[in-house]
């Protein structure tokens, strides 16, 4: 095993010294992970986050991880994260696409399960027709699942995510998993300045006895335990058990509040809120709309960004505070059904002033001129 | 296994419901128990609510009595009938989904390796047919393609029971059963041969009609699995509530089906597995 | 929009009551603890649960896992210590000892289960309990079906980050505060007699 030093998650997260690098997405992601302590990874090749795990693996070679290996199908990979997780030791996998939907059943069950697993999405297309290039409408499937959602603007992002989610998803009153989704190819194969500390330093071990649900190794109590057995029978009592189960996932979310304020330093960034024209987004969306807005202070009309960090929990009262004075929402965004656009809407009084717009899909590009031009508009 | 598990914290044991106490004091941990002791000692199996004469349930009891080290055994089933009767069983369990049990084992038994280095934890799949042959059988075979230390039992009897006994790969020609109104069209997969040419290191298909012949194959399947390969056993336990046949039946109707030469008693063994088990059943090794 | 503060108070709320966690209410810092949805000082609510556990009827603690069984350094003398403050309570011990969804029946005099908590709370006429020892999952589990169909009040000692479910929560709940609580409850006692 390679030599590092444990540090706390404050000093690797906020005090040490870090320097620049000039690297892609995917070597962000191998980054994070030499520094995050993680026991084990399990990979399957899909486009566009092949890479990412090459490189996990590559880094396993070198030492930096206990065990490693490449699974045979996206539901056999994350079945197996799963069990691992289980087993008590910290895990990372990757997929994007056709793989999430693959995955899918896996997903709300890490969150029933408590799973504090970490899993990046690369975001792409998905059937029919096939393509592989961005897209995040897997992230409209996600929303509901259960599992915590970060969405990375750039490599910078995607490499401080990754350790801060396994820092978020393994407090004891979160305890649930945490998906940090990159837009594929734009972030994941693009070379971007990421400020790193040093590779020798690392996030100290998951302790599973901070768990909120024993581990399955035959060393916690209680002896007689099933994860996580039928709670429906016997009678009406059991539903309600289940029911609780469940709010009780919805409600590590909410925890977890406090948490990604901490971390992620907000659940949202916001620069000039005064404007009367604010342009809400997230991923690579707010890249565009940086551009977009740039060009239209040029041309004297005022702009104001949101950018949305965390998807799930969703910043609702941040969103409703920072939005009030506002006059026009603009929502861009990278796939057909706005589901950011409608997560949006849903946390405000007033959706007459969201535009759910521009939306491109199916890979295709953002020029910032789309953005600017609904920012004209919408400044007539 | 913490042995911390099994002992009640001082003070507390004049509060603790009988059959914990019984756990404490009768239960198999560290103590080599195997089915010949049955009836003396604290099974690992509560009340469960499968039906009576089920075969799956009597398999599952002698299977837990034949564990070589209930404590440090972790099983890993999937949905099913024996998926109602884990909760209320004494060892560590995971209920994967449906089909990916071989896949969430992979991912434990490595997991536990990592923790416990050099440490007995074994990692023990047990599902039904539908889950093992049918829906997992890819996840199955990769498991065992790649090699993985952890052992497979099938409790098959030849259906999806609890969903109400439909057809299933395990299910011979020409049976009836939902979803095969006519009559299955297809045999009875050949998974002791398919799993001895993936790479199984043992493999055996037993029954509950010969509880000795089960426990050995129980202890060999997870003594093999530790150290040479993954291993593989069938065990045919028949459901008379799908079947429709008389709860007291069962037995006699395995004992039928050999007669009838549609059940053979099975035992594959790699030559590596082969030393392996010379060398502890001679007792040379531990 | 809420308009109102959400309290987290005795039930029954009803069928299926929120979780407190998603109504608003916030876990408290290390030193603070909550009571009733609002966060206060350690101290405070070390006070309000020796009152309330005082002047029930029939307090009932509800040791878990975590403290039934000596599974790691330290449980022996935390049980010895939740035990005497049982004692000077005048209070009942009812194990949790695991989680399994009980079959075919729980017995409801000698255990309580976290999928079906009410029927042992119900059976008894347990109108204050005590949750120590207990995986937080479960426990906020438990907590949740309690509010919303008894009338009992939940106090949960808890070795965490503690339980907005409950009434009154502690965080990180070790000997130390279990052993305070015992203190404080002989003060209050001696007061009375």
């Amino acid at each position: 095993m390679i030599e590092q030093k444990v540090v706390t998650p404050d000093h690797l997260l906020f005090q040490a010294g870090r320097e620049e690098h000039f690297i892609t997405g995917s070597e962000a992601v191998k980054e994070a992970i030499k520094r995050a302590n993680v026991d084990m990874a399990i990979s399957y090749p899909i486009t566009p986050q092949s890479e990412s795990m090459h490189l996990v693996g590559d880094i396993y070679a070198e030492g930096y991880l206990k065990e490693y290996y490449r699974g045979e199908n996206e539901f056999a990979v994350m079945s197996a994260v799963a069990g691992a997780s289980m087993g008590g030791v910290r895990i990372f996998t990757a997929t994007g696409g056709p793989g999430t939907y693959r995955a899918f059943e896996m997903f709300p069950t890490w969150a029933g399960a408590r799973l504090p697993i970490v899993c990046a999405f690369m975001t792409r297309g998905v059937n029919s027709p096939l393509s592989i290039q961005p897209d995040t409408i897997e992230m409209a499937a996600l929303l509901d699942t259960g599992i915590m959602m970060f969405h990375a603007e750039n490599g910078q992002d995607l490499y401080d995510m990754i350790l801060k989610a396994f820092v978020i998803a393994e407090k004891t009153d979160v305890h649930i998993p945490a998906g940090v989704f990159a837009d594929g190819f734009f972030v994941t194969h693009t070379r971007d300045k990421v400020a790193m500390p040093q590779a020798n330093i690392k996030l100290p071990p998951y302790d599973p006895h901070s768990a909120p649900v024993p581990t399955m190794d035959m060393e916690t109590v209680p002896l007689r335990q099933m994860r996580d057995p039928f709670v429906m029978k016997s009678n009406f009592i059991s539903y309600a058990a289940h029911a609780s189960w469940q709010q009780e996932i919805m409600a590590a979310a909410e925890r977890a509040r406090k948490h990604v304020d901490k971390y992620l330093g907000g659940l949202v960034e916001a620069e000039n809120e005064e404007a009367e024209i604010l342009i809400v987004a997230s991923g690579t969306a707010v890249s565009q709309s940086r551009d977009a807005i740039k060009i239209a202070r040029q041309e004297g009309i005022d702009v104001g960004l949101i950018k949305i960090k965390s998807i799930r929990p969703f910043p609702v009262k941040e969103i409703r505070s920072l939005t009030q004075k506002a006059k026009a929402l603009i929502v861009p965004e990278f796939n057909r059904v706005g589901w950011l656009s409608r997560e949006i809407k849903s946390s405000l009084d007033d959706t007459t002033k969201v535009v759910g717009g521009p939306r491109v899909f199916g890979g295709m590009t953002m020029p910032p001129e789309m953005i600017l031009a609904e920012i004209r508009r919408c400044s007539a | 296994m913490n042995k911390g598990l099994i002992t009640i914290a001082p003070g507390f044991e004049d509060i603790m419901p009988a059959e914990y106490r019984e756990l404490v004091e009768h239960g198999p941990y560290e103590k080599g128990y195997g089915i010949s002791d049955l009836g003396t000692f604290k099974e690992l199996l509560e009340e469960h609510p499968l039906c009576a004469g089920c075969g799956l349930a009597l398999s599952l009891r002698l299977i837990l009595a034949s564990l070589p080290n209930p404590e440090d055994t972790v099983i890993v089933g999937s949905t099913g009938c024996s998926s109602l009767a884990f909760p209320q069983v004494a060892v560590h369990n995971i209920h994967s989904l449906f089909g990916n049990q071989n896949a969430v084992a992979s991912g434990l038994k490595r997991a536990l390796k990592l923790r416990y280095p050099g440490r007995v934890k074994d990692v023990v799949v047990i599902a039904g047919d539908g889950a093992t042959a049918d829906i997992g059988l890819d996840m199955v075979m990769h498991s065992w393609f790649r090699r993985e230390n952890i052992t497979t039992i099938m409790l098959d009897n030849e259906a999806y029971a609890n969903t109400g006994g439909q057809e299933s790969g395990m299910s011979t020609l020409g049976t009836v059963l939902n979803m095969a109104p006519t009559g299955k069209k297809f045999p009875k997969l050949s998974l002791p041969e398919i799993a001895r040419e993936a790479g199984c290191a043992y493999v055996a298909a037993v029954a509950p009609a010969q509880p000795k012949r089960l426990e050995r194959a129980v202890k060999r399947a997870i003594l093999v699995a530790r150290e040479t390969g993954p291993t593989y056993l069938q065990v045919f336990s028949p459901c008379p509530t799908n079947y429709k046949f008389p709860p007291k039946e069962t037995v006699a109707r395995i004992k039928q089906r050999e007669k009838e030469g549609t059940f053979q008693y099975k035992e594959y063994i790699a030559p590596a597995a082969q030393e392996l088990l010379a060398l502890i059943e001679e007792g040379k090794k531990e | 929009m809420l308009t109102t503060e959400y309290r987290v108070l005795a039930g029954p709320e009803g069928y299926l009551p929120p979780a407190a966690a998603s109504m608003g209410v916030v876990l408290p810092e290390k030193g603070e603890a909550l009571v009733e949805g609002e966060i206060v000082p350690e101290e405070v609510a070390m006070q309000k649960i020796i009152e309330k556990a005082l002047a029930a009827k029939n307090p009932v603690f509800f040791p878990g896992p975590k403290i039934l069984w000596a599974w790691k350094e330290g449980v022996a003398e935390r049980a010895k210590a939740v035990k005497e403050l049982a004692e000077a309570l005048g209070a009942k011990i009812i194990p949790m000892p695991d989680y399994r969804p009980k079959y075919p029946m729980i017995d409801p005099n000698v255990e309580i289960n976290p999928n079906h908590p009410n029927l042992t709370i119900w059976h008894n006429k347990i109108d204050v309990c005590f949750f120590v020892g207990v995986h937080c999952h479960y426990a906020n589990m438990a907590l949740k079906i309690i509010r919303g169909g008894t009338s009992c009040y939940t106090i949960a000692l808890c070795g965490e980050e503690g339980h907005e479910d409950a009434m009154i929560s502690l965080r990180d709940a070790g000997l130390k505060e279990i052993q305070k609580l015992t203190e404080i409850a002989k003060e209050k006692r001696a007061l009375h007699d």
